[in-house]
């Protein structure tokens, strides 16, 4: 099963550009030697400083029309991210993504289509942008800019997510707008940011430097691969203990158990519970971290005053939850240790993880030794935290954090892991005071756009670079409002010119129907392949300069290597078309990236992305932002960027009191040395396990025992990159990989007749789906209880398909799927019910029927792939 | 288009790969264009005998070169690649082609695996021709082509591309 080509071995005169993985978080540097296709195009002996190569790593590309060997490889000279060249499978990969029509890829979009007559076929750039135009101004002038969203990736490169949002919120100026992973314009962990930690202010060298690691929600082996590799498993403690709290003891927990750590199996949906035992052990022992507290942590006046982030101006506080979440210490302690779930039995009893582990974890991570000094322990979340319990995982977990004396030091962070990388710099002048929602009291929501959409409100949607349906909660029942307000239109083109086709679009609209318009690098099943109106193919990665920061806020240039396919454009290309035709011309008028690059630059200004200095510097000395990018190579620079005397510097890690920064009168980001807080200080927040906008749901989208039900929750898995769009096309991921896997404990499957091999279809009959507008005004009328009753929550179905995979490390009562299966959406049984408080969804919390339905092919052929479990340390 | 078997073409250490026997391996579901294995064959090496083997343990023997360090066992389970009446016998590089960690000692005979590999933890499933199970290897484990003569295994030749000695250390 090994592609086994011989790999050509580049000549000494080969080009050599720096670049970044196009993938996860972590944003490994790589290399690439890049030669003409030739006469003597191979080096007649091993060329000493390369790295030896595989043929995955290898591949031809066209590059300014002419043939080119090119090696991808992890920079063997890296000394940051990936130290001498670490990888991982997808990145390791790289070469095989770029675009060569004698494989696979060769599927890549190359050519606008349009869809005819029910069938896509080829269009030109002018048709189809003549056609959005016409649409969209008819849309926004009888229906209004509601009616015209967008649907963007968050990730993929400053310029065009700038690009996008300066359309979409400022040009258009619609509150319709909603990123990959969320159903609205949301926070994530919106519980950090209320306590005033910023996401991603670690360094990777801080996971590196702790005693102990508390990872809630993630195994960072399975899609932060190299972050765990080359720094939790080495870094300057390469002894730390490991905790981990996840239902799924994959490779990186089973290590560590080995060693010491700790494997906690939490109950989905229960991590809040665990924080709060957790802290209570230590507070009822006096192990928090008492110093820091006294002078980092808010105190009452502190809390509850003030312009900035506190109480009156948190995005989510409104008048009936007043008082339920901001604390000070003593208030704080009093929290932990008056509630009675809060106590070791009940938590456990509750949480799954015995009592015993609850006791262990906190020893581990706050006592005091025995000279006095305290264990640095730092603190990890990710989706499988927050995508439950949205608000209060989050919000516990920093209070967690607090109290051990973490959030500013090295080796002593609190953040998010991180899955994708940080690619969003947002244009100014977001509409959302014009979203229709709002809690009760006055604060707006950002507007659901999957609720908006499956109301009917939506008449035009312009996806950029996601599946959407598959990302989605309730992906059944929102895949059915796609076909039936597009496919099952009778309003269709029936000819591929201009009228012809705006009219029939126009028409759909106007009957109530919606025009959707897809961005790709490859066909999206469903979404373009069955229902998108117009598919517009984007360059990608490699195929034009671009720039984003990984998750340690590290800058770099994502060079261009190679040509792309055919007529593909990149997106801020296509926006800025699309843009002038309506109009818009003043303010889009860039010439290239590089200059999208450096108007983004101003609005990164105070954010943790801060990279205006670093255009100032470039203006200074004349050169383009991307060529004075370019220089800094792989290393790139970590923002916020300041200026020292001539020449600029970068920031390690956010929050610090002892990271210097800027000159006398320089602009000063205030992140770098206190909390992002008016105070300056953190926020302890209370999280009481009654609280209503939780605990109602919970109890109702509880795995149902006379229905044979588990929890079916889904998360990344290491060798596969979000829908597999790239690694279908790579022979060996295409070759060693399933469509989808569904991890069961073996005593679950058991009893269910199941084997590992065998084909399963995972169904609930009763998922959840919120309708209508959330206009909140009484107390409890955003809690599922009064929905329910008022009629604002719709019982729908969902399915899907994979093959199981028996796996010892799956705790009892919880199966895992793959969270973003390509045409297998494990989000088809999870619930389209936000957290009131934050308006996200709780993704990690569906639940199903398991039944088997027959052997799967690659149950019995050993040349297929594996079916082994993932945590045989 | 790059022509294959010229000796410029770097290969694992000189060995004439590019003229080697081409074996289609099965098509993945879904993957219309089969993944191409190269099998190359290699002077013979006589190996254990077939009766002398206990299930679960390994043997290690240096093949095609000295230096390049391979493990044979006998599974229990049938395998790919797997000769003897069970077709359980296999024989895999211990060089990880992540970035050429040492896999010696770490048979888990019980579930056919080899691996965590002690630098990235990478495992590998020696009942499917080495493939990864979880990990970062951009290539499965090479295989060591078996023949059995009477009660006599040997060694006659690599499937894959094997991790050249001295990996870089990360």
């Amino acid at each position: 099963m090994s592609e086994t080509r011989p790999v050509p071995v580049p000549p000494p005169s080969a080009e050599e550009i720096s670049t970044a993985c196009d993938y996860c978080v972590v944003g490994c540097s790589y290399r690439v030697w890049r030669w003409k296709v030739g006469a003597g195009d191979t080096a007649p002996r091993p060329n000493a400083a390369v790295p030896w190569a595989n043929p995955a790593q290898h591949n031809i590309v066209q590059w300014q029309g002419e043939p080119h060997h090119v090696l991808v490889l992890a920079d063997p000279r890296a000394k940051a991210v990936n130290p001498r060249g670490n990888h991982s499978m997808r990145g390791g990969t790289l070469a095989q993504k770029c675009y060569n029509p004698e494989n696979k890829t060769r599927e890549r979009l190359t050519t606008p289509l349009l869809r005819v007559k029910g069938e896509l076929q080829p269009v030109s750039w002018e048709t189809a942008l003549d056609i959005m135009v016409t649409v969209s101004k008819h849309v926004l002038k009888n229906h209004g800019e509601h009616a015209w969203g967008v649907k963007a990736y968050s990730y993929q490169y400053f310029e065009n997510t700038y690009a996008i949002t300066k359309l979409a919120l400022d040009a258009i100026g619609t509150p319709a707008f909603a990123p990959h992973d969320k159903c609205a314009n949301s926070n994530d962990a919106a519980g950090l940011d209320d306590a005033g930690l910023e996401a991603f202010a670690p360094a990777y060298e801080d996971w590196g430097a702790c005693d102990v690691l508390f990872m809630s929600g993630t195994d960072p082996f399975e899609t932060k691969t190299t972050l765990f590799t080359s720094w939790i498993m080495r870094g300057e403690t390469p002894d730390k203990t490991l905790i981990f709290a996840t239902p799924h003891r994959s490779m990186g927990v089973a290590w560590a158990e080995k060693r010491g750590g700790l494997w906690l199996p939490v109950i989905p949906g229960t991590d809040t519970l665990l924080h709060n035992a957790i802290a209570r052990v230590i507070v009822e022992r006096g192990w928090q971290d008492q110093a820091f507290i006294e002078r980092w942590v808010a105190k009452r006046w502190e809390v509850d005053q003030g312009y900035g982030r506190g109480t009156r101006n948190t995005p989510w506080q409104w008048r009936t939850t007043w008082g339920t979440w901001q604390s000070d210490w003593e208030d704080f302690r009093q929290f932990l240790l008056s509630r009675d779930e809060h106590r070791l039995e009940q938590a456990a009893r509750i949480t799954g993880v015995s009592a015993a582990l609850i006791e262990q974890a906190a020893e581990l991570l706050a006592r005091p030794r025995a000279d006095g000094s305290r264990p640095k322990a730092s603190f990890m979340l990710e989706k499988g935290n927050y995508w439950s319990n949205n608000y209060m995982n989050s919000a516990s977990f920093a209070a967690l954090g607090l109290v051990c004396g973490a959030g500013n030091r090295k080796g002593q962070v609190i953040g998010r892991g991180g899955g994708h990388q940080r690619g969003m710099i947002s244009s100014p002048g977001n509409p959302d005071w014009l979203s229709p929602e709002k809690h009760p009291g006055r604060r707006k929501k950002p507007l659901n756009l999957d609720r908006w959409l499956m109301d009917g409100q939506l008449r035009f949607a312009w996806v950029f670079g996601t599946t959407w349906i598959g990302a989605m909660a309730a992906s059944d029942e929102l895949e059915r409002h796609i076909a039936r307000l597009t496919r099952d239109s009778p309003h269709q083109p029936q000819q591929a010119t201009v009228e012809a086709a705006s009219a029939a679009l126009i028409a759909r609209a106007d009957a109530g129907g919606m025009v959707l318009v897809d961005s790709d690098i490859y066909p999206v099943e469903p979404l373009g392949t069955r229902y998108a109106d117009i598919v517009l193919p984007a360059a990608t990665w490699g195929e034009a300069d671009f720039t984003r920061c990984n998750g340690e806020r590290r800058l770099r240039l994502y060079a261009r290597f190679c040509d792309a396919p055919g007529l593909a454009q990149p997106d801020w290309w296509a926006v800025q078309a699309f843009a002038r035709r309506m109009g818009f011309g003043d303010k889009f008028a860039w010439r290239n990236g590089s200059d999208v690059f450096a108007e983004a630059a101003r609005h990164s200004r105070g954010t943790p992305y801060d990279y205006f200095e670093l255009v100032e510097q470039a203006r200074r000395e004349k050169v383009a932002g991307h060529e004075y990018l370019r220089r800094l190579g792989g290393d790139g620079i970590q923002t916020p960027v300041w200026r020292q005397g001539e020449t600029i510097a970068g920031t390690v890690r956010l929050h610090d009191p002892l990271t210097r920064q800027g000159e006398p009168g320089a602009f000063r980001n205030k992140l770098l040395n206190a909390f992002n807080t008016h105070s300056g200080k953190a926020v302890l927040l209370k999280t009481p396990w009654n609280f209503p906008g939780w605990s109602e749901f919970y109890a109702a989208v509880q795995p149902r025992t006379d229905k044979q039900e588990l929890w079916i929750t889904n998360g990344r898995i290491n060798e596969v990159w979000q829908s597999g769009f790239d690694d279908l096309r790579k022979p060996y991921t295409a070759a060693r990989g399933l469509p989808q896997m569904l991890f069961m404990n073996p005593e679950d499957a058991r009893k269910r007749g199941i084997e590992s091999g065998d084909r399963v279809r995972v169904s609930n009959d009763t998922v959840y789906v919120q309708t209508g507008m959330p206009l909140g005004v009484a107390e409890a009328e955003m809690n599922f209880d009064a929905l329910l009753a008022a009629g604002h929550v719709r019982v729908t179905q969902g399915s899907f398909e994979a093959v199981a995979v028996l796996d010892p490390g799956m705790r009892p009562g919880v199966a895992k799927a793959g969270f973003n299966g390509r045409g297998s959406h494990a989000n088809a049984v999870s619930h389209a019910v936000p957290d009131p408080m934050t308006n996200n969804y709780r993704y990690k919390l569906g639940r199903g029927r398991v039944e088997r339905l027959e052997a799967a092919a690659e149950k019995a052929d050993l040349t297929a792939p594996s079916l082994k479990p993932r945590g045989l340390a | 288009m790059h022509v294959h078997d010229e000796p410029a073409c770097q290969s694992r250490r000189d060995f004439l790969l590019g003229g080697g026997k081409l074996v289609m391996l099965a098509a993945a579901a879904g993957i219309t264009d089969a993944v191409w294995a190269q099998r190359a064959g290699h002077p013979p090496l006589a190996l254990a005998r077939l009766s002398d083997l206990k299930p679960g343990e390994p043997y290690y023997f240096d093949y095609p070169q000295a230096g390049d360090l391979n493990m044979l066992v006998k599974l229990g389970v049938a395998a790919g690649g797997g000769i003897g009446p069970q077709s359980d016998v296999v024989a895999f590089s211990t060089r990880c082609p992540h970035l050429g960690g040492k896999l010696r000692g770490t048979l888990q005979a019980e579930v056919q695996v080899l691996g965590p590999c002690p630098r990235h933890l990478t495992t590998f499933d020696l009942s499917r021709h080495g493939v990864v199970i979880t990990g970062h290897a951009t290539a499965s484990l090479p295989q060591v082509v078996l023949e059995l003569d009477g009660d006599r295994i040997r060694a006659v030749g690599m499937q894959g591309l094997v991790y050249p000695e001295g990996g870089r250390h990360v």
